[in-house]
């Protein structure tokens, strides 16, 4: 049986040896601008952090993807393609994009390097699959996290295409890459500035005892007293209607789906991927290191031990988000 | 791919001992209070030859604060008398500020600074120092933010992918001195376990006493952590 491949973010240098050390088989990454969906202040590895990095990680036999997943301006392609032609000198061993075009630029310029489909691209059916493997000679897909476990054995039944599912972390409910309710909030696009919820656009203020969020001047939660808090995006935001607050698409909750080794395995899948770019070296060590353990338990025929990731996760809770839930 | 024998640093490692953690903070927190008492003048003589100091240790991650835009980050301990006010930008630059007992973050509006973090001491050096996952922290409302929610999240990823340890960053002032630390480190726990079980043999005003002193200790202020 195939050992699923583990793969593992990093914002900083730190971070990516933080997840070599505990067992990363692959550590994704962006450049320090708008051509990753992670575009946060200080965060994200320069052309010489990359190089590093890249000699640090190969040494140890683990390899490096670059994220390059937001979708260039109009008429200003050149940080995109920039991007492209660095991690390729680099000897990055994949980029993960989404756009057509960038897409169609790297395969052109750089034949000989690995493309992954970003989940930004939202492929979420084969048709689209087949499209991005024809065209442009895609080798993996990152699935979007809307799917059931059934729809993605479909999938894997019907194209050969290796796939990449989101295992832990942040739960983006939204057709990624399509969502607008962040730019709607700050004028700055996840999609094209890489910023969802940009944190010049985010206040915590006090009321009371109670947390208040807010994003661009929108109140998008207040937490009461000892209540766990969450990110004030606006999918996972709490809203009053008619003298009820409520969540109105997703609560601040993480994905965590441990439990579900043997269903993705059976459904195909070839790779997990942890979620969280944007965060600690702590929680990057504290979670690689916990699903390796699953993983090299889950590979040896063993039970996959109960490992407690409470501690690390938005909201104070954990789902198995679509997966298993059929709240579309 | 990943190589099995790979092992995680054996610092690291040494380190964990959650009880010499502990007294880390406490003497680092006291030690901090001994500095706020030598006054403006001389505290910020010392703060910027400390400073100087971590330049030279982590120019990664100093360069990148020095690049910021000029801003001021209280960063202020629930628990100890004083805080920390870091300018980041050019004029980089660390001093101590007494704690005025602000509640949530009141200081990002009365233009001591454009942003505080708070929460307590011993969480706060490990945020420092990379060792614990901040947005986790604030989760779980242990963590406090107010004010530039950008410069905060700036200065935390600068600090987050340096790899600090400022208590031997800070001892290395002292020379040969700063060879005692891993010494001390590996034998923390024993060494506490001794010291514990000896205090419980002390008579009842020794054990007072001591107590009565601790409380007096500058750094160390109201509702410490046990």
């Amino acid at each position: 049986m195939d050992r699923f491949e583990l793969i593992c973010p990093a914002g900083t240098p730190a971070a990516l040896r933080a997840a070599v050390e505990a067992g990363a088989d692959a550590v994704y990454l962006g450049f320090r601008d708008e051509t990753n969906a992670r575009n946060f202040p200080g965060l994200n590895f320069t052309r010489q952090d990359l190089a590093e990095s890249i000699a640090f990680a190969h040494a140890r036999r683990v390899q490096v993807f670059v994220a390059i997943n937001t979708y260039p301006e109009a008429g200003n392609l050149a940080p995109w393609h920039r991007a492209v032609d660095d991690a390729a000198r680099l000897k990055a061993d994949a980029v993960i994009l989404a756009d057509l075009g960038l897409l169609d630029y790297a395969a052109r310029t750089h034949p000989e390097l690995r493309l992954h489909l970003s989940v930004q691209a939202s492929a979420a059916n084969a048709e689209a699959i087949r499209l991005y493997r024809d065209a442009f000679g895609v080798r993996r897909i990152v699935l979007p996290r809307v799917l059931t476990v059934p729809e993605i054995a479909k999938l894997n039944a019907e194209v050969d295409v290796e796939t990449e599912v989101f295992v832990f972390g942040g739960l983006c409910p939204m057709a990624e890459g399509r969502c607008s309710l962040s730019s709607y909030a700050t004028g700055l696009s996840p999609n094209k500035q890489g910023v969802c919820s940009p944190a010049s656009h985010v206040r915590y203020e006090p009321r009371g005892k109670a947390l208040a969020s807010t994003l661009g001047g929108f109140t998008i939660n207040v937490f009461g007293e000892g209540e766990n808090a969450g990110y004030p995006t606006l999918c996972k935001g709490r809203f009053v209607a008619r003298d009820t607050a409520a969540y109105l698409f997703e609560e601040p909750t993480s994905l965590n789906a441990m439990d579900l080794l043997p269903e993705l395995k059976s459904a195909g899948v070839r790779a997990l991927k942890i979620e969280g770019r944007q965060r600690g070296k702590a929680y990057i060590g504290a979670v690689v290191r916990a699903y390796r353990e699953a993983l090299d338990a889950f590979a040896a025929g063993r039970p996959v031990p109960r490992i407690d990731l409470q501690a690390m996760v938005e909201g104070g809770t954990q789902t198995t988000g679509a997966y298993t839930r059929a709240w579309r | 791919m990943r190589d099995p024998d790979a092992v995680l640093d054996a610092d690291a490692e040494s380190i964990a001992d959650g009880r010499a953690r502990l007294i880390e903070a406490e003497l680092s927190r006291a030690g901090l209070g001994l500095v706020l008492r030598m006054g403006d003048r001389g505290s910020g003589l010392l703060l910027d030859r400390l400073v100087r100091l971590l330049a030279i240790r982590h120019p990664r991650a100093f360069v990148a604060m020095r690049e910021m835009p000029d801003a001021r980050v209280l960063i202020e301990p629930t628990d100890a008398r004083v805080a920390l006010l870091l300018r980041v930008g050019p004029e980089l630059s660390l001093r101590l500020r007494p704690c005025q007992a602000r509640k949530d973050g009141a200081a990002a509006t009365d233009g001591m600074a454009d942003a505080v973090i708070s929460g307590p001491y011993a969480r706060l050096l490990d945020l420092l120092e990379g060792r614990i996952d901040g947005d986790a922290l604030f989760f779980r409302r242990e963590l406090s933010i107010a004010g530039d929610t950008a410069l905060i999240v700036a200065l935390r990823n600068t600090l987050d992918g340096e790899e600090m340890d400022l208590l031997a960053d800070a001892l290395s002032f002292a020379g040969p001195l700063a060879s005692l630390l891993p010494v001390l480190r590996r034998n923390a726990g024993p060494l506490l376990d001794r010291l514990a079980d000896a205090r419980r043999l002390l008579p009842p005003p020794l054990k007072w006493g001591i107590a009565r002193i601790e409380a007096r200790l500058p750094g160390f202020g109201p509702g410490r952590e046990a």
